[in-house]
């Protein structure tokens, strides 16, 4: 055995290009707009369809050691938060060119380690200002005011919500017919809408109202009549002074502390549509679902508890998806229970089951002859014989299920759910005896049915006794007219529920097979961050503002730590004994500017992608702008609060009506996102200090092979 | 079918193998690769199979010579002692293998006879074990276990000096204080003449922030959570009978050995089992058991019998755990399906369940509570595998320190104060040596010159970005100060303080380049008390016993290798 040492660091640093070589493949996944890509594998000529990060790096080969903790950064973040894995790969690749300038710098690798991520600690501490708590949103929730019923405004005002709303930026309204045919457009064309949303700063704000003006009939035709009583999405804190005092002292995380004007202001979020909007990100078709699915479980929950005492919470987990490719877009919907397919060929069975409630009995496993529960080991050496020839030799199939049968008749069960694959010829058997038997069931789904209907999961059919048995569950055809509802397989898609089931099902369909993943992924997306949002009771002001704060404010100490020195930088450095300590100072504005260059560049390819910038140059004068004002009021965070409400007293003035202070507001969720950039800087970080690669197992041929100048041996 | 003979390879035979150049290179590598991992801005190594397995990314000893599969039976030799230096005191493996290399380094160069040298470097050794383990000592610190202090300081030097485990300085707080936590946790409250230490137990909690982590009284149990609304609810009691078994309760057949075997149909070796374990289970239920737990797998039909009688089952609960579950519930693990005797039962005083991120956990509290559970988390997987491993280092440290209750100074103090005190001590009292070695005084000078600057270049391994390494002339501590700033006369200005932090650099201190020639001297000995006490947050400190056995490891080893004369390899 030969071990392979290859030094990663000689002159220029290859981990750190690789991250950034690799980042820069996802860009286009950042922010509302998302370009899809087709990755394609020139062995066996098979395409993937993506559009979004975690997807990109599930089909990318990342065999290289650093790809591989790229990748498992990603894993990570997606599988606690499943979201912000768009902003990680951003910031993987703005902060790794970040640090590598440090590098070209002649900083210190410990003093960059240092620097930033205290940088970053400081810039988390500081967009506490930028917190808008949630309160009370399913207080004033009311079946009249759905998401589908602003829906058909926000679909006609698509552009809008693509703003990314930070500083104050005015959106330019194309002609509507325009924008209508684009939403239509917006999922048979994978990729771009055709015609991108154009954005420009307050500057041009007089063309918007040009703009606007010229076709107010069209927009107010566009909306349903605001007869909904939806409250300000701005509101003046010494208005709710009484209600809020004890609010102030119970919540001593800041959200209030903002600096001199804004201190004037707080801003809440208390409605619950407010929310989803600004959180759908653009995506409302996903987010509509979201916020049936909610509703839904909302009413459950009022059902199951009789009186509202019991605050509410949304429960992902009794969230269960249902993709049926090959049908109509406009089938998608929010079914209370459990949607499923079966084959057509069970359709009479169905029509049979209908009619009464039926009983059910739930198997944790396969239901198969040769299904052995897990750690069981079947020895390989046991040989039956038999004495007497009449036995046939597949008998036991036979008569295992025979023994099924019984024991399902014996109990008077219906409807067996597997979690595995069941056997065919059980199936048929079933089908037979109008019992219906479904495979490869979620396990949450039989977590919610166990809960409803009082079955108790089993591993063998014969565990089965009568407190296992499950009653009072539904079947029905999940359309009126069964054939509508055929997909692509000829599956038919069936509906089960059960008085007080806590699920809830979503169905997306989609006429293009390839976009299922994606639609599944996107509704996801929209779900999870409602849920954190509402788990964390509290959002961010979205669109890139935190960002920019977070810009502006590292510029800020950049510049302090230039000017005062070593004053303030004693905390900085974990070993105060090295003399690296003794030289933070000198360092220290090198790096936080580095730190800064690399949201200015997150900022920068998220308002190209957007698309309303033409060139990265436009985009950079943009921010710089706006970075400049924000310096100069003295208080970044309350300028860009200010901007940001600007954008909504911009609408307000631009004279067609009130009507329009529906223009949501673009929020983002809080621990998820700053766990994003702490990962993307702990990577960075990681590979950074990194110097070589030790390659074990490897034999001396094997690497001379490849490049074996770079390689030493032991 | 024909058999096919190969004639066996002639065995190979190297004669003083360490003048080859083969030897000397590899060494050099292996030396280049364990020093640039020292030390807290050490540079991390990515150990991975080069073929998509997983990447660790580590600066431990360690992880690093358990991935290292080295050619040379030399290097082989050196890798095991250093691994089993770090299978018994954890800390301290990269200190002992940068220590070996540098001795075999210096001593080759300067080209004596192995015998006299071996010889001395006992001599030596023995000079500095007995100073270390003196009361005179200047470069350790007695511990007192009243106060957390000191011992705080030894985790947090511990943990600070992996910068892969990528925690910030808050975070380091954290992790420390429940390390000490987990520490102050197993040890028994009611001793009379010797300290029989718990178990601590760490669980992983991935993709969490480290600011997450929690200690617990008692052990947790990862479930499902499909399997935890089986159990749900607990009854309640005062106290919960416990069978623990670590035979499989999966139903399997036993080991049905070679050959066939033939069963008559209609006979179920399966049912049989089965049968045989619902036996069992009707004497856990008749014996008023409340929780059975089970290493591996107990079949669905036996859980389902037990739960309709009212017992909580729990199986896979895995082998890592079984120790501490047997010592929190006082069980005999249970290895057949025969009878049970009763005297394998244990008990706890109470069970829940608890959450934490999106795992749901089955708790035990044991009724002598000196057993715990560390929930660990960190964001990403190679840095969760490096902190858990410097969070074991770091308890092993604190549980070695109770034994021997002081600490060695670190941050490179100690290899300069004890190079400084050698140096003086060859100088002014050669007489017994060289008495006792029947050797020069210049051959004595030679070798304390390579001992010293071996230990020195210990020190001055923690260095990676071309800083100024310094020693004073008045208690030979470490000092590092910027590269460009040779030409300052006045070092109290750019030095803040020495490397364990115990002394600012205030006053004449005689500095001077670590790597020049100095006049021996005697260092002080004496720790100013206000001094000691004003900079006791901020030390930098090392654990005595691994430190001392690594040193002893280091030189031995190295004695080893310098003796090796010939190298004789089945190459078969």
């Amino acid at each position: 055995m030969v071990m392979a040492c290859r030094v990663i660091s000689k002159r220029r640093h290859v981990g750190l290009q690789q991250l950034s070589s690799f980042a820069e493949t996802g860009r286009t996944f950042l922010g509302p707009v998302k370009s899809s890509k087709f990755v394609i594998d020139e062995e066996c000529h098979e395409s993937v369809l993506i559009s979004s990060t975690v997807r990109l790096l599930e089909n990318l080969d990342l065999t290289s050691a650093v790809g591989q903790l790229l990748n498992e950064a990603v894993q990570a973040q997606n599988n606690t938060y499943r979201t912000g894995t768009s902003t990680l790969l951003c910031l993987v690749g703005a902060w790794s060119s970040a640090a590598e300038e440090c590098l070209h710098l002649g900083v210190p690798i410990s003093l960059i380690v240092s620097v930033m991520s205290e940088g970053l600690n400081s810039c988390i501490e500081e967009i506490v200002s930028l917190q808008v708590p949630i309160q009370n949103v399913f207080d004033c929730i009311d079946s009249t005011k759905t998401f589908s019923g602003l829906e058909t405004l926000n679909v006609s005002l698509y552009p809008f919500l693509q703003i990314p709303s930070d500083t104050g930026l005015m959106q330019k309204k194309h002609d509507l017919k325009d924008v209508a045919s684009q939403s239509l457009a917006i999922y048979s064309l994978p990729g771009r809408p055709v015609k991108s949303p154009k954005l420009f700063g307050p500057q041009a704000k007089v063309e918007a109202d040009k703009n606007t003006s010229q076709t107010p009939q069209t927009l107010g035709n566009s909306l349903p009549a605001d007869t909904r009583c939806r409250r300000s999405v701005l509101t003046h804190s010494r208005h709710f002074s009484r209600t809020d005092n004890n609010q102030r002292i119970s919540k001593p995380d800041g959200f209030l502390e903002q600096h001199s004007a804004a201190t004037l202001k707080t801003y809440r979020c208390n409605d619950l549509l407010e929310l989803e909007v600004g959180l759908s990100h653009g995506d409302h078709s996903s987010m509509k679902l979201v916020d049936e699915a909610v509703r839904l479980q909302y009413q459950n929950a009022g059902v199951q508890q009789g009186g509202r005492t019991v605050p509410f919470l949304f429960d992902i987990s009794g969230i269960f998806t249902c993709c049926l490719p090959g049908l109509p877009e406009t089938l998608s919907c929010v079914c209370p229970g459990y949607v499923t397919v079966v084959s057509i060929s069970r359709t009479a069975l169905i029509e049979e089951l209908q009619k009464q409630p039926i009983r059910v009995v739930l198997v944790e496993g396969d239901l198969t002859e040769n299904y052995r529960h897990l750690g069981f080991n079947k020895p390989a050496n046991i040989k039956t014989v038999s004495e007497s020839m009449k036995v046939e030799p597949d008998s036991s199939e036979e008569l295992w299920t025979n023994h099924v049968l019984q024991v399902l008749i014996k109990f008077s069960v219906n409807l067996v759910l597997s979690q595995g694959n069941v056997s065919e010829r059980l199936i048929d058997k079933c089908t037979h005896s109008k019992r219906l038997v479904v495979g490869s069931v979620n396990g949450s789904v039989m977590q919610a049915f166990a809960e409803a209907s009082g079955a108790v999961q089993v591993a063998y059919i014969t565990q089965v006794n009568e407190n296992c048995v499950g009653s009072g569950v539904c079947v029905t055809f999940w359309r009126s007219i069964p054939f509508d509802a055929v997909d692509q397989t000829s599956r038919v898609a069936i509906l089960l529920k059960t008085e007080g089931m806590n699920l809830v099902t979503v169905v997306l369909t989609s006429p293009v097979a390839a976009q299922m993943q994606t639609k599944e992924d996107r509704f996801w997306a929209c779900a999870y961050r409602l849920h954190h949002a509402l788990k964390e009771q509290k959002v961010l002001r979205g669109g890139g503002a935190v960002e920019l704060l977070c810009l502006s404010h590292l510029q800020i100490l950049a510049e302090q730590s230039l000017n005062k020195g070593n004053q303030d930088s004693s905390g900085w450095f974990h070993n105060t004994s090295s003399w690296l300590a003794s030289s933070l100072a000198l360092y220290r504005p090198t790096v936080l500017k580095c730190l800064a260059d690399g949201w200015h560049r997150y900022l920068s390819t998220l308002l190209c992608n957007t698309a309303s910038y033409s060139s990265e140059f436009e985009a950079n004068t943009f921010i710089q702008h706006h970075l400049q004002n924000a310096a100069d009021s003295g208080s970044p965070s309350s300028y860009i609060l200010n901007e940001y409400s600007k954008l909504k007293s911009g609408i307000f003035n631009s004279g067609i009506s009130n009507k329009l202070e529906q223009i949501p507001s673009v929020y983002d969720i809080v621990t998820p996102k700053i766990e994003a950039w702490r990962r993307a800087l702990d990577l960075v970080l990681l590979v950074l200090q990194t110097d070589s690669e030790i390659i074990t197992g490897l034999g001396r041929t094997q690497i001379k092979s490849q490049d074996s100048e770079d390689f030493l041996f032991l | 079918m024909m058999s096919r003979v190969e004639a066996k390879k002639p065995s190979s035979c190297e004669s003083e193998p360490l003048t080859s150049e083969r030897v000397r290179v590899t060494l050099s590598v292996l030396k280049g690769v364990v020093t640039s991992c020292y030390g807290p801005a050490g540079r991390l190594k990515q150990l991975h199979n080069g073929r998509g397995g997983s990447v660790r990314t580590t600066s431990q000893s360690a992880a690093l010579l358990a991935g290292l599969p080295v050619s040379h039976p030399v290097l082989k030799m050196l890798a095991a002692s250093v691994q089993n230096h770090v299978s018994c005191f954890s800390d301290c493996g990269l200190f002992t293998t940068i220590l070996c290399c540098n001795l075999v380094e210096n001593v080759q160069r300067i080209g004596l006879p192995p015998t006299t040298v071996i010889k001395l470097n006992k001599h030596l050794l023995s000079l500095c074990t007995s100073y270390l383990t003196s009361e005179a000592c200047g470069c350790r610190i007695p511990v007192d276990f009243s106060c957390t202090q000191i011992l705080l300081c030894l985790v947090r030097s511990i943990l600070t000096s992996k910068p892969a485990c990528m925690l910030t300085r808050k975070e380091i707080d954290h992790v420390s204080t429940l390390i000490l936590r987990v520490f102050l946790l197993t040890i028994p409250e009611n001793t009379k003449d010797r300290i029989i230490l718990g178990k601590s137990v760490i669980i992983p909690l991935k993709g969490q922030r480290v600011t997450d982590s929690t200690v617990l009284p008692g052990i947790l149990i990862e479930i499902p959570e499909v399997q935890l609304m089986k159990i749900l609810p607990i009854k309640k009691s005062d106290s919960f009978k416990v069978a623990l078994f670590c035979a499989s309760l999966s139903g399997d057949l036993s080991d049905t050995g070679e050959g066939t075997l033939v069963v008559s149909y209609g006979v179920s070796l399966e049912n049989a089992v089965l049968d045989q374990l619902l036996n069992l289970g009707r004497q856990l239920v008749s014996d008023h058991v409340d929780l059975v737990m089970c290493q591996k797998v107990i079949h669905p039909s036996l859980k389902q019998f037990l739960r309709t009688h009212g017992v909580t089952a729990i199986d896979r609960v895995g082998v890592a755990l079984m120790e501490p579950l047997s010592k929190a519930t006082g069980t005999q693990p249970i290895g057949s399906l025969a009878s049970i005797s009763p005297s394998s039962y244990g008990s706890v005083k109470d069970l829940g369940t608890a959450k934490f991120g999106s795992k749901h956990f089955f708790h035990l509290i044991p009724n002598e509570a000196t057993v715990c559970s560390l929930l660990l988390c960190s964001r990403n997987d190679t840095a969760w595998d490096e902190l858990k491993l410097t969070s074991q280092t770091a308890l092993h440290a604190l549980q070695l320190t109770i034994r021997e209750p002081c600490v060695l100074l670190g941050g490179g103090c100690t290899e300069t104060h004890l190079a400084a005190y050698i140096r003086h001590k060859t100088r002014s009292e050669p007489e017994s040596i060289l008495q006792d070695s029947s050797c020069t005084q210049t051959e004595l000078q030679l070798i304390t010159e390579a001992f010293c600057g071996a230990l020195e270049s210990v020190a001055g391994s923690l260095e990676h970005d071309g800083g100024e390494m310094l020693t004073d002339g008045t208690y030979g501590h470490f000092w590092s100060a910027q590269a460009d700033s040779s030409s300052v006369v006045n070092w109290p200005d750019l030095l803040s303080r020495c490397g364990c932090g115990l002394h600012s650099c205030r006053g004449e201190l005689g500095l001077s380049f670590l790597r020049s020639p100095r006049p021996p001297f005697s260092p002080l000995t004496c720790l100013p008390p206000q001094e000691a006490a004003g900079a006791a947050n901020n030390l930098t400190l090392d654990c005595f016993t691994a430190k001392l056995s690594g040193l002893q490891v280091a030189v031995e080893t190295a004695n080893l290798i310098l003796d090796l004369s010939y190298v004789i390899e089945d190459k078969n």
